[in-house]
């Protein structure tokens, strides 16, 4: 049997084709709230996925709670970019700051899979240099652990999703399990850009298998990555993890949001999670908790946890929670080309290139920028065309000319930084929570980064031969807000991802992370909650005592 | 060709005899009912105030340079997403959710027309509404009525965009053939067609190029 699937089966019990296998759900182990399982993990997207299906491998009772649905891509999803609006978190959320970052679309996702049902599908490692910016450089932190604890995780997870790729130059040095996809119009103009330029370009790295993996079908390249991949082509933990753990006992229960974390002030341990499901007002008791909420929900359930113990929210004695959000500055650039292009043709992600990702002595700037293809549907560039200033019959004259645009989009390195955080809003939800309220601001380096990708865009571009280019400024994902470190007066939880303050508690998403690097964070945040629950299943199922 | 008017020289007559709604026997299902649901009888107006629908229409009409039929019904669709609360998941800290944000600033962008032409924004001449609205985006970061204009500005082109650009009348003119599954597309890279795809026909149509000064070429 091949090795992925003994540590994996999802792609095998999924039906052939497209579809999902709803034997598999129809008939799941289901607990009772009063059982007191093993874990409960909270949120099932990349982190909690992936520690949900390692546990339950490893004979652990678990159960996931997910806010969202239970997808079913051939009902629930559609080939439409409007329609998709359910894929993404919209409930209420107030952003600051002197740059406000927008949610709810591109960095948040809601539903078993999480945001990875549409994320574009970019699953490029982290670089070793990336685990000691302050060392190194004087920014960012310094990471607990290092990339060589990393690295067996990432070769793991990059086979059960699978990803294809050119043998990657960059960072560590590696290749891919599935060969790179042939690449369109906008592909080819990046890399004829940047091949006149002296930029080495790359195919890849993206979790679309190239050719049939299990009973997944191949891609057929319609361009609609990020309204959730209804082919089964493009790798979600709805697809890739989910499946492994309910065939092991796991229970996904959907539809539930967590409210509060139960806590015990006699023994200092969590008990369990309140959750709300139909309107009615349940809790799980569990000997373990796992919060994967992502970086703006794991904060906001843990300030709303609060306790004797824990007035300032749970886990929260030295005000680290919350704190060290980062997004990545995400500027796009297209280029105007009289060749068509039709960029929506063929998935989203096709080519990157990560000559700028590290610190260049000879810049004023410290640490990076990556540039990959981006292919906005019309809306989304209607929003590029917008933001230059167009509107009425100019906006209808340049939108007409859609078809002969190429776009990329770079990854900008923002640095963590302490005041942007989460904090609890006045204003509260339907649960009668308060909600998050995110504030962001850029710093120097931040600034700098921007304009430096902009300009390395624009050069790819002309000279592919474009006669003009447009850029949009933006961001892209979301990590850190409850990050890792060395001690818990830098930090929410160890290299573990086990939390200082209470210890059967856990934190496995992509809120743990110190620094993002110009990487895509999917990959990452698994491979880090693949580590985290080998290191768990390695300790006693009762939790642990000290 | 798109139902919409668009004169030939705004962008229109790219794409001759291109529909997307064609289509519509390959789209899957789920899909199909969504998409289809578009160009079915607009839903009543639910949310806007009459008043306000006047001064929403205009200005919506306005964004989206629609001044004859047939159109996209974007005042219903804004209208209906606003009733439903389907917002995008976030509001600044210094403007309301953004039901109540609209109606905040249909009632400012009343208020600015009465300011500088004595009458409610609907009640002006399309020129002075153009005059009105080039003012608040003009403003940036500046205050408008109150508010951050460039914040206001960014609600309502949001919200006109995202439901114009979803109407399969608007890919038409864009030459974007619209829901892509089950079939998929075959023919990959530049300059290559699907049989149901239709060329630009008129390709040295640059809008770049069109309306900028030749010294402004090159600004990054």
């Amino acid at each position: 049997m091949n090795r992925v699937r003994q540590r994996n089966e999802s792609a095998w019990l999924l039906p052939p084709g497209p579809g999902s296998n709803n034997d598999l759900r129809k008939h799941m182990r289901r607990f009772e709230d009063q059982d007191e399982v093993d874990i409960v993990v909270v949120g099932c997207g990349a982190g909690g996925s992936t520690v949900l299906q390692r546990l339950a491998r490893a004979g652990w009772r678990v159960v996931g709670l997910e806010a969202g649905p239970f997808w079913d891509p051939e009902q629930d999803w559609v080939s439409d970019e409007a329609g998709s609006h359910h894929l993404y978190w919209t409930e209420p959320r107030v952003i600051a700051g002197e740059d406000p970052v927008p949610l709810g679309s591109n960095n948040s996702g809601r539903g078993v899979g999480g945001s990875m049902v549409h994320y574009a599908g970019y699953t490029p490692r982290f670089h070793p240099s990336d685990f000691h910016t302050f060392t190194a450089d004087g920014v960012g932190a310094d990471w607990p652990l290092d990339y060589a604890d990393l690295k067996p995780f990432y070769e793991d997870i990059e086979a059960e999703l699978p990803v294809a790729g050119e043998a990657w130059p960059w960072g560590d040095p590696h290749k891919y399990p599935h060969r790179p996809h042939p690449v369109s119009g906008n592909g080819e103009l990046f890399l004829r850009g940047a091949r006149a330029c002296g930029v080495t370009a790359k195919v890849g790295p993206v979790a679309i298998a190239n050719g049939r993996f299990g009973n997944r079908p191949h891609c057929i390249y319609r361009g609609f990555c990020l309204q959730g991949c209804k082919v089964n082509a493009k790798a979600s933990p709805l697809i890739t993890h989910i499946p492994d753990a309910l065939a092991h006992g796991a229970e996904i229960r959907a539809d539930s949001m967590v409210t509060r974390i139960g806590f015990d002030e006699r023994t200092g341990k969590a008990t369990g999670v309140h959750y709300v499901q139909g309107g009615r007002e349940r809790y799980q008791r569990a000997r373990n908790v796992a919060i994967a909420g992502y970086s703006i929900e794991t904060p906001r359930l843990l300030l709303n946890s609060t306790s004797d113990r824990f007035p300032e929210g749970m886990c929260n004695d030295f005000d680290q929670v919350g704190r060290y959000l980062m997004v990545q500055g995400a500027p796009q650039t297209a280029g105007r080309f009289d060749d068509e292009v039709r960029m929506w043709k063929a998935p989203p992600p096709e080519v990157s290139t990560e000559d700028f990702y590290e610190t260049d002595p000879s810049k004023p700037y410290k640490r990076g920028f990556s540039i990959q293809t981006v292919s906005p549907l019309p809306i989304t560039w209607a929003e590029h065309v917008a933001a230059q200033g167009h509107w009425g019959a100019d906006l209808r004259r340049y939108m007409s000319d859609y078809v002969h645009w190429a776009c990329l989009g770079a990854l900008c390195e923002f640095l963590p930084l302490e005041g942007n955080r989460v904090t609890l809003a006045e204003e509260k939800d339907r649960y009668d929570l308060p909600v998050a309220r995110f504030s962001y601001s850029q710093c120097d380096n931040d600034r700098s980064l921007m304009e430096a990708a902009q300009s390395v865009m624009e050069r790819i571009l002309k000279a592919a031969g474009a006669d003009e280019v447009i850029t949009i400024k933006r961001y892209a994902h979301l990590v850190g807000g409850a990050r890792m470190a060395a001690d818990e007066e830098h930090g929410v939880v160890d290299q573990d991802c086990r939390s200082f303050a209470v210890p059967n508690l856990l934190i496995t998403d992509g809120s743990v992370l110190p620094t993002q690097g110009s990487a895509n964070p999917a990959l990452t945040i698994m491979a880090v909650a693949a580590r985290a629950a080998q290191k768990l299943a390695e300790t006693p199922r009762t939790g642990r005592n000290d | 060709m798109s139902m919409l008017p668009l004169d030939k020289d705004d962008g229109g007559a790219r794409f001759p005899g291109f529909s997307s709604l064609a289509q519509s026997g390959h789209w899957d299902q789920a899909t199909a009912g969504v998409v289809l649901g578009r160009i079915a009888l607009p839903a009543d107006i639910r949310f806007f105030t009459p008043t306000e629908e006047a001064t929403a229409r205009a200005l919506l009409d306005q964004l989206l340079d629609q001044h004859g039929e047939p159109r996209v019904p974007v005042v219903n669709m804004v209208d209906a997403r606003l009733a439903d609360n389907q917002t995008d998941g976030w509001r600044y800290d210094d403007l309301p959710e953004d039901g109540e944000a609209w109606r905040k600033t249909l009632s400012a962008l009343d208020h600015a027309a009465e300011e500088q032409f004595f009458q409610p924004f609907a009640d002006c001449p399309e020129h002075q509404q153009a005059v009105v609205l080039q003012a608040v985006q003009d403003l940036g970061d500046q205050p408008w009525q109150g508010m951050r204009a460039s914040r206001v500005w960014g609600l309502w082109t949001r919200y006109a965009c995202t439901a114009f650009y979803s109407h399969p009348w608007a890919w038409d003119e864009i030459g974007f053939a619209g829901p892509a599954y089950p079939r998929g597309y075959k023919n990959l890279g530049l300059n290559r067609r699907e049989p149901f795809e239709v060329a630009d026909a008129i390709p040295q149509e640059d809008p770049v190029k069109a309306d900028r000064p030749a010294q402004d070429q090159d600004r990054p």
